[in-house]
């Protein structure tokens, strides 16, 4: 062995145990480097490592392994901390093994090396020391699985030699990213459980708490990369059950928090409580941080958008915003317009708008909870044009209404509009896009919107055949009218001229309830359908049916002879009585719970004085007995 | 990526950081190069008033008859009301 104090390997591992005395973290993990490029030094105690403690000696390695124990102070009565010298050793091993041009070997030594670390955080006296390392190595760690995520060729045929290829999809896959969430949520279950001091709502950020969201925040990053938001609930609830409030942590870790939280919500369909934090992250975001600031507003503004609230001129105008008003712009003029078949070309599956929405991952939110605003823009709009809008000067007269037939020519209209654009040469919308607009010709399903016919049904409506020959040329036709049957004696009887082996459904079931073909009576009803209302307005009638559910219209619909009445509108008039404001109405409704799960605020001053006058009063009960002791 | 950074992605990141002040299209939430700050270096200062507001329209309703969507949609009611 070398005199100790002459290689850089003694002087590194004395400066090691150094720090470790006096519980330097900070400078501990400014010690532990391990990305390349090294600097000269590293490069020198990486030779030394190689001459003497090669990787092919066990003896060695142990030897190594002694050495590192040395660092750790040994105190008697309390339990060294031993996860800290075979972290330590492991720092050594990789430095001395690794091989870059092996990214998959890389990133699974790395993984190790974290792992270990963690381990090291657990310790109740000494973990808090390698918190500042733990959140370095995750950093490391996260940054080469998303750069590998990136570009999965550079390790594709590594992956291949271990014979885990993409063909085996029985199997789910984990990938690196995900892997490595899963290590850090390690590092943040550790961070939250520290028991010293005062833990919970009620606590400081202290002690391995300090790094709840820095562990967090990384591995939100992680799981909203590998698309795996499901797994993050469970930290939300931790966060919420054990956490202490998160004001007192850093702005950075606020703001990164506070979006990440927003945006889980945002998927989850919790509108309200997304937006308020966003809206909590944007604000206190630094001023200056443009590139943080309009990724907030990616998701804020539709998540306002979908709660009936555009973002304003203003807001477009800040340099944040630059480029959003031409993606969220479109959006809202479509809402107010109320053309549902613009709309919904616009966020079509092959729309050119699509791709951007899809990728932020706020396609199918606005896509599902807008259009019910245009629906409500078109009524509002056929309402002032062709409604009765009441006789202000008459004693008495009824309320507002609006026949929904006149709804029903408008988005008769609408489809008719759309066709003939789609027809023009001109026009930027090709053939093939304007299926709703042909969708009243649908002879099944909706008459508003296209649906492509389910192929097990299509035959079914084919109006060429009907009655008993419709049955037979199903597809069904191969169990009603087979080659050959089992008759009631167990006889196998041969059907070469196919008929219906359970009889013919007029002459041998008209008496009957029990009917094998329960779908008969429902095929020849088109001719009594005489005199009712289209399916287009059931289908309208529905729609409207959801928008005074949801409280975005007011009145109520009448059945036979289809009409929307807007009653008690003497006083503020037929339109914002039955059309009230959407943001206001939806605040209004969700604004009576202000809590957001996963973000913990401050207890609020319980045992304050409540009421200027009385006060509140303690009680103290720690001398009262229990009830019934003597 | 450059041929120079091919062999070593995870690096790679580093220099891309610092790229111009261009706001394109970037899905990420890069890290904050500060860690603490205060209230009044944050986008809504504590002092200023709650201009959020401002920020957003809440009544958006169009109600501009002479608008060409609202004209045709009007002129089509009228006709279907009179033919029928």
């Amino acid at each position: 062995m070398a005199t100790p104090g002459t290689s850089v390997l003694d002087r590194f591992l004395s400066s090691i145990a150094e720090l470790v005395r006096q519980r330097d973290g900070a400078k501990l993990q400014d010690f532990l480097q391990l990305e390349p490029p090294l600097s000269d030094i590293y490069q020198q105690m990486v030779v030394e490592l190689r001459q003497r403690y090669p990787a092919e000696s066990p003896q060695k390695d142990a030897e190594l392994h002694r050495r590192c124990e040395s660092l750790v102070p040994r105190s008697k009565g309390s339990s060294s901390w031993i996860a800290f010298p075979t972290f330590m050793k492991l720092y050594f091993t990789f430095l001395r093994d690794v091989n870059v041009e092996n990214l998959l070997e890389t990133y699974n030594l790395l993984k190790g090396l974290l792992n270990q670390c963690v381990l090291a955080l657990g310790d109740s006296q000494m973990g808090v020391v390698v918190l500042p390392t733990v959140l370095y190595l995750c950093k490391v760690l996260a940054k080469l699985a998303m750069g590998l995520d990136r570009r999965p060729d550079l390790i594709a045929h590594l992956l291949r030699l271990e014979g885990r290829s993409d063909q085996d999809e029985s199997v789910e896959k984990v990938t690196l990213v995900e892997k490595s969430a899963n290590v850090v949520r390690e590092a943040f279950i550790k961070c939250l459980t520290d028991r010293s001091g005062t833990p919970g709502v009620q606590g400081k950020p202290e002690g391995r708490r300090v790094g709840i969201y820095l562990m967090a925040n990384l591995c939100l990053k992680l799981l909203f990369q590998c698309g795996k938001l499901r797994n993050a609930e469970q930290m939300f609830a931790s966060i919420s059950a054990q956490s202490p409030p998160l004001t007192y942590f850093p702005a950075s870790q606020r703001v990164t928090y506070l979006y990440y939280l927003g945006r889980y919500l945002f998927s989850n369909s919790l509108f309200y409580p997304a937006q308020i934090a966003l809206q909590a992250a944007y604000d206190q975001c630094h001023r200056q941080a443009l590139q943080q600031k309009r990724v907030v507003l990616t998701y804020l503004i539709p998540c306002n958008i979908i709660m009936g609230r555009f973002p304003s001129g203003l807001l477009l105008q800040r340099p944040e915003a630059q480029g959003l008003a031409e993606k969220f712009v479109p959006i809202c003029q479509l809402i107010a317009r109320g053309d549902y078949i613009a709309f919904r070309e616009h966020l079509a599956f092959d729309s050119p708008a699509n791709e951007w929405f899809a990728r932020k991952g706020i396609l199918l939110a606005l896509r599902n909870r807008c259009e019910i605003l245009v629906w409500r823009s078109l009524t509002r709009k056929v309402f002032i044009h062709g409604g009765f809008l009441g006789d202000p000067a008459a004693q008495r007269s009824p309320p507002p209404y609006l026949y929904l037939k006149k709804l029903e020519t408008a988005v008769r209209w609408l489809q008719s509009r759309h066709v003939q654009s789609s027809l023009g040469a001109i026009s930027f919308i090709p053939p093939s896009r304007a299926l709703d607009a042909k969708a009243g010709e649908n002879t099944a399903g909706s008459q508003i919107i296209y649906k492509a016919p389910d192929p097990d049904f299509a035959d079914a409506h084919d109006p060429d055949t009907n009655g008993t020959d419709r049955i037979v040329s199903s597809k069904y036709d191969d169990y009603l009218a087979p080659d050959a049957y089992f008759d009631a004696l167990g006889q196998l009887q041969e059907n070469p001229a196919h008929t219906l082996t359970d009889g013919d459904p007029s002459a041998d079931y008209s008496q009957h309830e029990l009917d094998p073909y329960a779908d008969r009576a429902a095929l020849n009803s088109e001719d009594e359908a005489q005199g009712k209302p289209t399916p287009m307005m059931r289908e309208i009638e529905s729609i409207l049916a959801s928008l005074l559910t949801q409280g975005l219209m007011r009145g109520y619909l009448t059945h036979g002879n289809p009409r929307f009445a807007i009653p008690g509108a003497r006083m503020r008039g037929a339109i914002p009585t039955g059309f009230p404001n959407v943001w206001q109405t939806i605040y209004a409704r969700e604004s009576e719970d202000d809590n957001v799960p996963g973000w913990v605020k401050p207890p609020k001053p319980a045992a304050a004085p409540v009421g200027a006058g009385g006060g509140g009063r303690v009680v103290n009960l720690s001398g009262a007995r229990p009830v019934g002791a003597q | 990526m450059s041929n120079t950074t091919q062999d070593k992605p995870e690096l790679s990141q580093q220099p891309q950081q610092q790229k111009p002040p261009v706001l394109e299209e970037d899905d990420e939430f890069e890290d904050f190069p500060v860690e603490d700050w205060d209230q009044e270096e944050a986008e809504k200062a504590s002092g200023a008033a709650n201009d959020n507001a401002h920020l957003w329209e809440e009544s958006w309703d169009d109600d501009d008859a002479a608008e060409d969507f609202s004209k045709q949609l009007q002129e089509e009611l009228k006709k279907v009301e009179a033919s029928s």
